[in-house]
């Protein structure tokens, strides 16, 4: 054991999602909003999956926005639309049906998802909370996240931790998780999938329990298990021994630092 | 080959309050924002919309408050948060909503491109999407395999509306070789019964003929076309100018209020009598040049 490193909660998850990536996956990386949105759903992935490739897995791929193969190893400094044009990458097809055929193909091995609103089955919504026809708040609909939970069989969850977000049931599924009311997601007619692991800031969590429901799988360090508790609306199966999140090496942090993120554009908040 | 090359207003004329019309454009880039600044300033209302990934033009036709019904993968403001406009008209149950995934959309707008009534696919089974919309999804088996299915309605749009890149004054559509493809233009285009196209910019029939495998709308498809240069501002149009971040600030901060997003429709949509009105309104083509991009209109 070397001695003790400094790592912020992101760099943590970044090193833990990227041992995540197997050599060769191919994973869908969503073009995000702003802030920590964007981090959880952008930044965090793309710095993961170069890790990846720049470690353990040189021939894992993304495909980001309709851009198959872009070069993460000049990943654009800001977000205007021309860097996202001018961004190099393998192969643009001509329109986002060809993202959608590979998809209903299960061509994807992971992808990266967050939601207003998480069950405890893996269902997402980010359609609408309180009722679809007269909601409390709309949210923006649905784009290809239903299609990630459908055909993708590793989707990762990214979203922090808390009681508004954690709930025993979502208001409305968007994407089927792993079970909604008592039946399972291929009782209602879908194949294997469902979400992998829920990455957020204070613990990383899976559906590795008899009913696929969620259950804690590790915990980042300075958290204890009544933080990761007292910020879920539901219980989640609690094993007898719950691991401290593995903390990144030396190497990964100088590579996330130096090469990959060096100006925080990705990792900002 | 036909003429089609018209004033704005003389393109939308045929367009009638009631109608179902599809946008085009996907997140900041593309929308045709011109085009529904017009249909504003026209009065057109209660419009069923059909769209993919739309920003300011789903937003502003739910500010007008045009919008009877919406059919769409997304509805928000990308960087910019959700589509505050959209939100409060479908919070306050102004607008019926109907959402589609992505792999459903282009479903529906392929059955609408081969004259089909609907196409399957295998997405949302057990998904609120499909079990809240029985009139537009339904579950089958596959007469041939038996397997399980859900149909999804073709997306049939009275007039279809997208802003392209140059075409020619027979309605040649043409994409630049370096672009932002996250879009489904070319599909919309496909599946349109009329189609209104506004482009940054008319080049001749010549140009267009040396690099065929570049119209993305063929002219046969097209109904009106429309030189309207800066016609996705607020937004971009990839290759030619980057999305107008000041003015996109401005839209939201006056969107917090209905007050102050009928202020700002009055100023940018209902009192200029034309785009080039419009222009002039938010700076003139000189200050939109400060948005342009390397290649493009003025390279």
């Amino acid at each position: 054991m070397t001695a003790e490193l400094d790592y912020t909660v992101n760099e943590l998850v970044t090193a833990l999602v990227a041992s995540e990536i197997r050599d060769g996956d191919l994973a869908f990386v969503g073009v995000g909003t702003n802030g920590r949105a964007f981090t959880l759903a952008v930044g965090i992935p793309l710095v993961a999956l170069r890790l990846a490739q720049m470690t353990h897995a040189p021939a894992a791929s993304v495909y980001w926005g309709n851009l198959l193969e872009p070069d993460l190893s000049s990943i654009p400094d800001h977000l205007r639309q021309d860097s996202f044009t001018n961004w190099h990458a393998a192969a643009s097809p001509a329109d986002v049906g060809y993202k959608c055929d590979m998809l209903m193909r299960r061509q994807f091995d992971v992808s990266f998802d967050s939601g207003a609103q998480v069950d405890a089955y893996g269902n997402l919504n980010i359609t609408a909370l309180g009722d679809y026809t007269k909601p409390k708040v709309r949210l923006v609909g649905c784009l290809a996240q239903p299609e990630h939970f459908a055909f993708v069989p590793r989707p990762i969850i990214m979203t922090d931790l808390s009681q508004r977000t954690f709930v025993e049931k979502v208001d409305f599924v968007t994407s089927v998780g792993h079970a909604r009311d008592g039946r399972t997601r291929e009782d209602w007619g879908l194949g294997p999938g469902g979400p992998s692991i829920v990455v957020t800031d204070k613990a990383i969590l899976d559906f590795n329990s008899p009913d696929r429901r969620m259950r804690i799988r590790s915990i980042h360090s300075g958290f204890t298990l009544d933080d990761v508790l007292g910020a879920m609306s539901f219980r989640p199966v609690v094993p007898d021994e719950i691991p401290q999140t593995p903390a990144p090496n030396a190497e990964q942090l100088r590579l996330i630092r130096e090469k990959i993120d060096p100006r925080r554009v990705l990792l900002k908040v | 080959m036909k003429k089609k090359l018209v004033s704005l207003d003389e393109a939308l004329g045929p367009i009638q309050s009631g109608s179902t019309v599809a946008i085009g454009g996907s997140l900041l880039r593309r929308q045709p924002n011109a085009a529904i600044r017009a249909l504003i300033r026209l009065g057109i209302k209660d419009l069923t919309v059909q769209t993919w990934a739309s920003t300011t033009a789903v937003d502003m036709l739910a500010a007008a408050g045009a919008i009877r019904r919406y059919e769409g993968i997304y509805a928000g403001m990308f960087g910019f948060g959700l589509a505050p406009n959209f939100r409060r008209a479908v919070q306050n149950g102004e607008i019926e909503v109907r959402d589609f995934s992505e792999t459903a959309m282009v479903a529906r707008l392929r059955a609408a491109g081969q004259g089909l009534p609907s196409l399957p696919i295998k997405t949302l089974f057990g998904s609120d999407i499909a079990l809240r919309n029985p009139e537009q999804f339904r579950e089958y088996n596959c007469p041939i395999s038996g397997e399980k299915l859900l149909a999804v309605q073709a997306a049939y749009a009275d007039f279809t509306i997208i802003h392209g890149y140059v075409g020619d004054e027979f309605g040649n559509v043409q994409w630049p070789i370096v672009r932002d493809s996250d879009d489904v233009d070319m599909m919309m285009g496909a599946a349109s019964k009329r189609l209104i196209v506004t482009v940054e910019k008319i080049v001749s029939h010549d140009e267009i003929k040396r690099r065929p495998a570049l119209t993305y709308i063929p002219g046969h498809l097209v109904e009106a076309i429309v030189e309207v240069p800066y016609g996705a501002h607020p937004v971009s149009t990839d290759g030619f100018y980057d999305e107008d971040e000041a003015h996109l600030e401005r839209y939201l901060q006056e969107s917090k209020t209905p007050e102050g997003i009928r202020a700002y429709l009055d100023a940018f949509a209902r009192e200029p009598a034309s785009h080039e009105d419009y222009i002039a309104k938010v700076g003139g083509r000189a200050a939109l040049a400060a948005l342009n991009v390397k290649q493009g209109a003025d390279a």
